[in-house]
């Protein structure tokens, strides 16, 4: 105890001051860029001449650092044919700096907070890289498009301008390359057992309304059983939320995984709470039926995915969320291992209020950032037109997703075959190699996005059925851009989270009848107690203040 | 003998019944993983497994026992944790030593200055920073040196060093040691049960750790099989959130999952039982004397 009175003062002054020292250095890298515009000094290892459709060659051997999420379905190995064959191709050495998966947006914040991250900073989902705009570490990629010819042919082709805007920050500049898609690809709809649905007389639903019959008819067959209990309630604050994200969907209503707090009402032009719109409260309202009802497994809400599963596997449920790869992967490949001629099958999302739409806003993927260090090498350019290549060039595309043509595929008849041997996610249990896990291919830091010939050439015959039917729907109108300053984004993110909060508790209480949803005044009048007004009018100010300066 | 009384005997009683309980709620985790080891995935799926293993095979821990990149990352664990340890006990054992002389000047100080760091860190970025600047990235270093003192650790062995009587280091003094040789020849053989608890606690610390190595390691050939295993089950179950690409979802096997932390845990487990006897009584003996 003697001790304490000498610690006090001297010790806590030297540690202050050591603290500040390290905070300081901490938050000095990044910042100034040098002159942004003068590419001249810039053009190392460039090609004079880079247009769409050319192969990029850097005109000398570089490397680049980057940063690569380790995947643990297909481990990181230095001596993939992919890298080789990057090199061989481009003359570029990537050097990856390798984050295991599961914590990679922690290091992602450290490195780039420490003023330690690599050039080439992949697999960033937006919102995500708006945190680190102000600290000036990560480069305004919209003033450099101009040097990424593929990047520019696809957004114009494509007609993504309106998917980009929604993406800028408030000086007009986007920070993110994003992955940019022909036509939206739809991720989750609901699987049914369709042989019990065969034994009972019914047909697949392709409504809502239908699929509260389906749901009624299984429950009178199986009065002891619930037919439907829901997985993807567990790492994330949304319960179900795959069901409610699709389900809101078709009701015109972000919910669930896409949740904003944020949605433009085009017939209003102006800015709502998306948990106070009345769609949200039919949302909530039709699941509320079907727990009410006992349609609907009240433990959907909290189980984990593998109980969800067992219940399935057990017979005990007969209707789950689904995406085509874990309907084959999981439910179908051990269904008809464990239950005697079960069949399963998922449907398109079925039809809402809404009518046959797509959410708008899911033609961009997650994306690249690319360091402010970067730029100031002389490597830049070089650097621009090789992440344009790889990213967003046909061939690239087509390179990163199949690999060598004669070495690890065949191509004829505008369908990709694996070459004898080689399997993918299981497409070939004997092969004695896999596309992802020994040679790199096919790997979510640089797979994703391209035309749609490309993207659904790997699509399983289920998946294409069920992908033809989506691509046919009609898309929402997307967002347009509000964005925040950046002290007004402090602000938000202050209001924010409570509210999102106080979304998702009471959507759950409603849907499990804990409140009535008599009680939807009171609800709303919380929200507003918790500053939703206010929040809904700064982005109606963001919105105005963007009109008035971008037109 | 006293007969114990009537209240006792219905306490021990209560007391056995609770304790039983907290057994059964500790070992089951750890009985359920063992049996999902052994059991197929299908069994595991359908959640048939509880204590004893269903459909038993052997095939995982083949598998597993073939995987390359499992035992890499194991002997990356096994060099972290021994040369991690060999560190921290150097430097606690010394500086505690020191602590525990009632005559040093600025004693208050040096106590100051480790406890100071109980309550207050620099933060992750400035760390960062500091073992990136110094060079230790991707070494062992970097997980040894800034883990070597633990405070609790210190402050414990301190006090047992306070505890030797003072007698017996003046009697080796006169006999004509020097200050290293006393606590080598005199302090240390009679502190054989704190140094295990240390070395212990430290082990075990540093074989569970996997914070530091995520961060400061940035090749997976360097990564030791915690961060392997994490990414194994996080990477299982939380990969399936909303947008991700197809690519990324992946799926470990439930049962691959179970056999990792079956190997993980296993040294551990093996080395507690025959080192616990010095644990509990290293720390007791510190502790009375407080």
């Amino acid at each position: 105890m003697k001790n304490e009175g000498q610690l006090s003062r001297r010790q806590i002054l030297a540690a202050a001051g050591f603290v500040g020292l390290a905070t300081l250095t901490g938050c000095g890298g990044g910042g100034d860029g040098g002159d942004a515009k003068d590419l001249s000094k810039k053009q190392n290892g460039a090609m004079k001449e880079y247009r769409v459709g050319q192969q990029f060659k850097a005109s000398k051997p570089l490397s680049f650092s980057m940063l690569h999420n380790d995947n643990p379905g297909y481990p990181y190995k230095a001596n993939w044919l992919f890298w080789k064959e990057v090199t061989k191709r481009t003359g570029i050495t990537l050097k990856p700096v390798d984050v295991p998966l599961a914590d990679y947006e922690k290091k992602r914040s450290v490195l780039i907070g420490s003023g330690d991250a690599p050039f080439l900073i992949p697999k960033t989902y937006h919102p995500s890289e708006v945190a680190f705009v102000s600290s000036g570490a990560i480069l305004p990629v919209s003033d450099y498009t101009h040097l990424m010819p593929n990047f520019q042919a696809k957004v114009k082709k494509w007609k993504l301008e309106p998917e980009l805007d929604s993406i800028r920050q408030s000086d007009g500049k986007y920070y993110l390359l994003p992955g940019l898609h022909e036509k939206p690809k739809s991720g989750y709809s609901l699987s049914f057992r369709t042989d019990v649905l065969d034994k009972l007389g019914l047909s697949l639903p392709t409504t809502w309304d239908e699929v509260h019959q389906v749901f009624t008819a299984i429950k009178q067959q199986y009065p002891d059983r619930y037919p439907l209990s829901d997985r993807w309630s567990t790492n994330t604050p949304f319960a179900v939320g795959a069901l409610q994200s699709y389900l809101g969907q078709a009701y015109g209503v972000k919910a669930g995984w896409t949740y904003d707090n944020i949605s433009f009402d085009s017939t209003a032009k102006k800015f709502v709470f998306t948990g106070a719109t009345d769609a949200y409260r039919q949302m909530i309202e039709y699941l509320g039926k079907l727990v009410a009802e006992k349609l609907m497994d009240p433990e959907s809400f909290t189980q984990t995915d593998d109980q969800a599963i067992q219940k399935l596997l057990g017979e005990k449920s007969f209707a789950i969320s689904a995406n085509p790869q874990e309907l084959v992967q999981t439910y179908r490949y051990n269904l008809t291992k464990q239950v005697k001629g079960a069949t399963i099958e998922m449907v398109p999302v079925p039809i809402g209020p809404a009518g046959p739409v797509v959410l708008g806003g899911i033609r961009l993927e997650n994306g690249v950032m690319v360091s402010s260090k970067a730029l100031k090498s002389a490597d830049f350019v070089a650097m621009m037109q090789f992440v344009d290549w790889l990213w967003y060039s046909d061939e690239g595309q087509r390179f990163c997703k199949w690999g060598v043509e004669g070495v690890t595929y065949t191509y004829s008849g505008g369908k990709y075959r694996l070459k004898d041997g080689i399997s993918l996610m299981g497409s070939d249990a004997g092969a004695p190699k896999d596309l992802q896990k020994d040679y790199g291919f096919f790997n979510g830091v640089f797979t994703y996005g391209g035309s749609w010939a490309l993207v659904s050439s790997s699509f399983s015959p289920d998946e294409k059925k069920f992908q033809d039917a989506m691509a046919q729907r009609r898309q929402l109108p997307i967002d347009p851009p509000h964005p925040l300053e950046s002290a007004e984004q402090e602000q938000a993110s202050l209001w924010t989270t409570p509210l999102q909060d106080h979304v998702t508790q009471n959507t759950l209480q409603f849907i499990l009848g804990k409140r009535p949803l008599s009680q939807w005044g009171a609800y709303v009048n919380e929200l507003k107690a918790k500053n939703m007004q206010q929040l809904v009018d700064l982005h109606n100010k963001a919105y105005e203040r963007y009109q008035k300066e971008n037109g | 003998m006293v007969r114990p009384s009537r209240s006792y005997r219905v306490f021990q009683g209560v007391n056995g019944v609770v304790l039983t309980l907290v057994v059964v709620v500790t070992l089951y985790p750890f009985v359920n993983i063992v049996a999902r080891s052994f059991s197929g995935e299908r069994q595991i799926r359908s959640g048939d497994v509880t204590l004893w293993p269903k459909g038993f095979n052997l095939t995982t821990y083949r598998i597993v026992f073939h995987d390359s990149e499992f035992w890499r990352s194991y002997g990356n664990t096994v060099y972290y944790t021994v040369v991690s340890t060999v560190v921290a006990m150097v430097l606690t054992t010394c500086y505690a030593y020191v602590l525990s002389k009632k005559q040093l000047k600025g004693r208050g100080l040096l106590v100051g200055v480790a406890v100071f760091t109980m309550f207050f860190t620099g933060g992750l970025i400035p760390n960062y920073v500091l073992v990136t600047s110094l060079g230790l990235k991707n070494t062992v270093w970097a997980l040894a040196l800034p883990n070597a003192i633990s405070v609790f650790n210190l402050l414990v062995m301190k006090a047992f060093f306070e505890s030797l009587p003072g007698e017996l280091e003046e009697a080796a003094q006169i006999d004509g040691l020097s200050t290293y040789g006393t606590l080598l020849r005199i302090v240390l053989p009679l502190s054989k049960a704190v140094v295990a608890t240390m070395v212990l606690f430290y082990s075990v610390s540093f074989w569970n750790s996997w914070f530091g190595a995520f961060l400061y390691m940035d090749r997976s050939e360097l990564m030791p099989v915690t961060v392997y295993l994490r990414n194994l089950i996080a990477g299982a179950t939380g990969g399936s959130n909303a947008g991700a690409a197809t690519a990324d979802l992946s799926q470990v096997g439930a049962n691959i999952q179970a056999v990792t932390i079956v190997l993980t845990s296993l040294p551990i487990l093996c080395v507690y039982p025959f080192v616990q006897r010095y644990f509990v009584s290293g720390v007791m003996l510190g502790a009375v004397k407080g």
